[in-house]
């Protein structure tokens, strides 16, 4: 016999306002019907009624966890149908920033994760510890600690203050000492990797059918990173690789997020030697000469959840249309597919690994 | 690339066997004097992006679903559903994911009016 | 002089709970069972605090900061603030049945920390089987949380309860065996017994392997982490307690720490050679061993994660079980 249950969407482990619909065999998942929509603000259409640099607050609330990611897509998207240039160091500028952005959604995820599967607390508080430092640092840099609206067609609002590089290497050296400090507190915990291994095992094929992104596609052994495969700034100059791993379960999917870290922080420490002098900030654009009318750009960026896809018509002085593609709301799909057949309390594991953002998946 | 919706089907089989096997997105946008449905895939392997788009007459909305070649299309198509009213054939009735006016807005389409106040159903 | 008027006190008590007239030794009981109730809701009190600082330090943070002197009354604000809350009940909730388990479930743990001998001096009772009946008695507490969250109509606490009971399954066995070793090993089930065979050697050295065993199974009965499985957080909400409100929260919370009192106590008489030790009073001794198991036990805490129902029955069926049975043999060698 079948007993329903609903999990959410008032619940401490669903990550915002989800609503589950869980059909329990016993202990064992049956079925699973998420219900979204929560947290659904129409923002594709509100974009259409904002002037171009108008819309970046509202970019910033889609994934209020890496709020920056999204944002620098859209100003990206912008910039692509206008056809405006950022100079290299402004290219530098917004790869240092979206890195130490992707760090503190990374150090925001082992924290959810360790909760999610039960860790009273201690792992929660580390990862939201060293997040704040990050914070701090995106804040000295742009006035701001959640929300930035930092980006501007062309580069970003203000330069780098003075000693930001200092900073931002200290808190870096201070990180990759941190990051073994997780690996030996999770992974040498036998009840954890008890938790994260064989559970949620996502293959290959189905990762692909699923059109999955992110650290979900690369866990499962896919190796594409937008980063990598379609670079976009200079992401193709730096000794970056994208970090890969096979088994598709829950442990594969935490351990491409520690891998990402270490790789953020070698991407932030190159990003500063080869980063030009000169001036960052952006330019004050007149659409006095309308771009294009129609004219379609497709931008895609690698934020820490996955590929957030941008798909923009231009208008005369507002967007048109501007498509999303939002990397949790795909993610999301694959949760009763993985989930099935697996007992309970790894349902909370599972939707933890696969680091969803309610507003990321609602829009 | 532009296909017409006879034809999209087939396409889009002929895409997945030669590669381009990753569905990245469904979309659509109202132009008013049609509609078009934008199916962006994508070859892993190789790294390359592939579109179809679809011109649809407003009096004329539907398409055929794709759910059964690529898994990942049945959130993108009760999207479109909801947000365009484009009518996917194939689908058994589902519950609405995002919006609440069944059948009675289509938040995404030029037609739809700010400040009326549709109730929901 | 404190330490005299204490042992005259003692002597006091004892002398009325002995008395042959009926009505005086109840009445000297009661003021015995007075006492101990304050001593464990003082010890619950306090070690709610210790355990919230000990956490926020492990965890960077401060802990309670602003009611009284380091946060110390801060339990108490939460306690009258739980206490003056409205007591609802969910639509299919049975709303005798909850709240009654709920204080049948303080009851034995006040009724086992009775029957445990907390001085050389003062016993309540001195029976044979004392031993036998605590754990007779604790068994009865899965029963009873299986009732509390099945009589609350919900879901998750329903959930909570069948956990409970599965656990009651698979961890009596082997923490009754240990009882019984325990109990070879002192020649018979008298607790004080039991603690006056450790008065040179206690059972941990003797029996290391029935120690992991019992330290496991106990914190599987006190649902503590990584077993914690009936109220599991982050999964079932609150799971058994998920519709407790009110004044009935704060007693099941309250039963949280005094279930820990319990516990440690167990452990420290059957383990640890109880109140022997040198200086302090035996009372002092066994507080303090308690203290520290409990303290053991809020670190472990700390830092594992929950395990999952399935992984833990079979640990105690394909681990502890085995082992307990071991232990036994080799007891039953040692102390042929």
């Amino acid at each position: 016999m079948l007993t329903r249950i609903n999990i959410g969407p008032i619940h401490p482990s669903t990550h915002g306002v989800l609503h589950l619909v869980v059909d329990l065999d016993g202990d064992t998942i049956d079925n699973i019907e998420p219900h979204i929509g929560f947290l659904h603000r129409g923002v594709e259409k509100l974009v259409e009624t904002r002037m171009y640099m108008q819309s970046p607050p509202y970019m910033e609330k889609i994934d209020y966890v890496a709020p920056m990611s999204v944002d620098e897509a859209y100003v990206a998207a912008v910039e692509a149908a206008l056809g405006i240039e950022v100079n290299e160091r402004a290219q530098y500028a917004r790869m240092i920033l979206l890195e130490l952005q992707r760090l503190a959604s990374h150090l925001f995820f082992i924290g959810a994760l360790t909760n999610d599967v039960g860790q009273m607390f201690t792992g929660f508080m580390w990862g939201f510890r060293d997040r704040e430092l990050i914070l701090r640092l995106l804040e000295e840099a742009t006035g701001q600690r959640m929300f930035y609206v930092n980006m501007r067609l062309g580069g970003l609002a203000n330069d780098f203050p003075k000693d930001f590089k200092e900073h931002v290497l200290d808190t870096m050296n201070y990180l990759s000492g941190r990051l073994k400090n997780y690996e030996s507190f999770l992974e040498k915990n036998p009840i954890f990797m008890q938790r994260m291994k064989g559970v949620g095992v996502l293959t290959k094929e189905d990762a692909i059918a699923f059109g999955v992104t992110g650290h979900v596609l690369r866990a499962s052994g896919v190796p594409y990173d937008v980063r990598n495969n379609n670079p976009y700034y200079f992401y193709r100059k730096l000794n970056f690789r994208e970090q890969t791993l096979s088994h598709g379960d829950n442990f594969a999917r935490y351990r491409i997020k520690i891998m990402e870290m270490r790789e953020s922080i070698r991407i932030i420490r190159e990003s500063f030697e080869d980063m030009p002098e000169g001036d960052a900030t952006g330019q004050m654009v007149k659409l006095r000469s309308p771009p294009v009318k129609n004219k379609t750009v497709t931008v895609s960026r690698e934020a820490p959840r996955g590929e957030v896809m941008m798909y923009l018509v231009a208008g005369d002085q507002k967007p048109y249309r501007l498509s999303m593609r939002t990397p949790t709301f795909i993610n999301l799909h694959v949760l009763n597919h993985i989930a099935k057949g697996n007992r309970l309390a790894d349902l909370y594991s599972i939707l933890g690994s696969l680091d969803v953002v309610m507003a990321d998946v609602d829009r | 690339m532009k296909v017409e919706r006879e034809e999209l089907g087939r396409n889009i089989e002929r895409a997945k066997s030669s590669g381009y096997d990753y569905l990245i997105k469904i979309t659509a946008v109202d132009y008013i004097d049609n509609v078009t449905v934008i199916y962006f895939f994508r070859n892993l392997a190789e790294g390359k992006d592939a579109t179809f788009e679809v011109e649809l007459q407003p009096s004329d909305l539907w398409l055929v679903t794709i759910e059964p070649l690529f898994p990942a299309a049945d959130w993108y198509e009760r999207e479109l559903q909801e947000m365009f009213g484009v009518i996917i054939r194939g689908r058994k009735a589902e519950r609405l994911l995002l919006e609440k006016w069944d059948g009675k807005a289509y938040p995404l389409r030029k037609s739809f009016e700010w400040g009326k106040e549709y109730t929901s159903g | 002089m404190l330490i005299g008027s204490i042992n005259a006190a003692e002597a006091f008590i004892q002398a009325g709970i002995n008395s042959t007239s009926v009505p005086i030794a109840m009445l000297f009981i009661l003021l015995y069972a007075v006492l101990v109730s304050i001593l464990m809701s003082v010890y619950a009190y306090v070690f709610g605090w210790v355990e919230r600082k000990v956490i926020a330090k492990i965890q960077y943070r401060h802990g309670p900061t602003y009611v009284g002197k380091y946060g110390i009354l801060q339990n108490l604000a939460d306690f009258i603030k739980l206490i003056t809350k409205e007591v609802r009940y969910p639509e299919n909730a049975d709303s005798i049945l909850m709240p009654l388990s709920l204080v049948a479930l303080v009851s034995v743990v006040v009724f086992i920390i009775l029957i445990l001998p907390l001085t050389p001096s003062l016993l309540a009772t001195n029976m044979g089987l004392g031993l036998l009946l605590v754990f007779v008695i604790l068994d009865f507490s899965p029963l009873l949380l299986f009732i509390t969250g099945f009589a609350s109509g919900n879901k998750f606490g329903e959930l909570g309860a069948q956990r409970s009971v599965l656990m009651l399954i698979s961890y009596s066995i082997p923490l009754t065996i240990v009882v019984g070793t325990v109990a070879l090993a002192a020649h018979g089930f008298n607790i004080a017994g039991v603690i006056s065979a450790q008065s040179s050697i206690p059972f941990i050295l003797l029996m290391p392997v029935g120690f992991i065993v019992f330290f496991i199974a106990m914190l599987a009965e006190l649902e503590r982490s990584p077993f914690d499985l009936r109220e599991a957080d982050s999964e079932l909400i609150a799971g058994w307690l998920t519709d407790v409100s009110g004044p009935y929260y704060a007693l099941a919370l309250m039963l949280d720490y005094t279930r820990m009192f319990m516990g440690s106590l167990l452990i420290s008489i059957l383990f640890l050679s109880g109140w022997y030790g040198p200086v302090f009073p035996p009372l002092v001794w066994l507080l303090i061993k308690a203290f520290i198991v409990s303290l053991f036990i809020i670190l472990i805490r700390t830092a594992v994660v929950r395990m999952r129902i399935d992984k833990i029955l079979r640990m105690g069926w394909i681990y502890l079980l085995p082992l307990s049975l071991l232990n036994l043999l080799i007891t039953f060698m040692l102390f042929r």
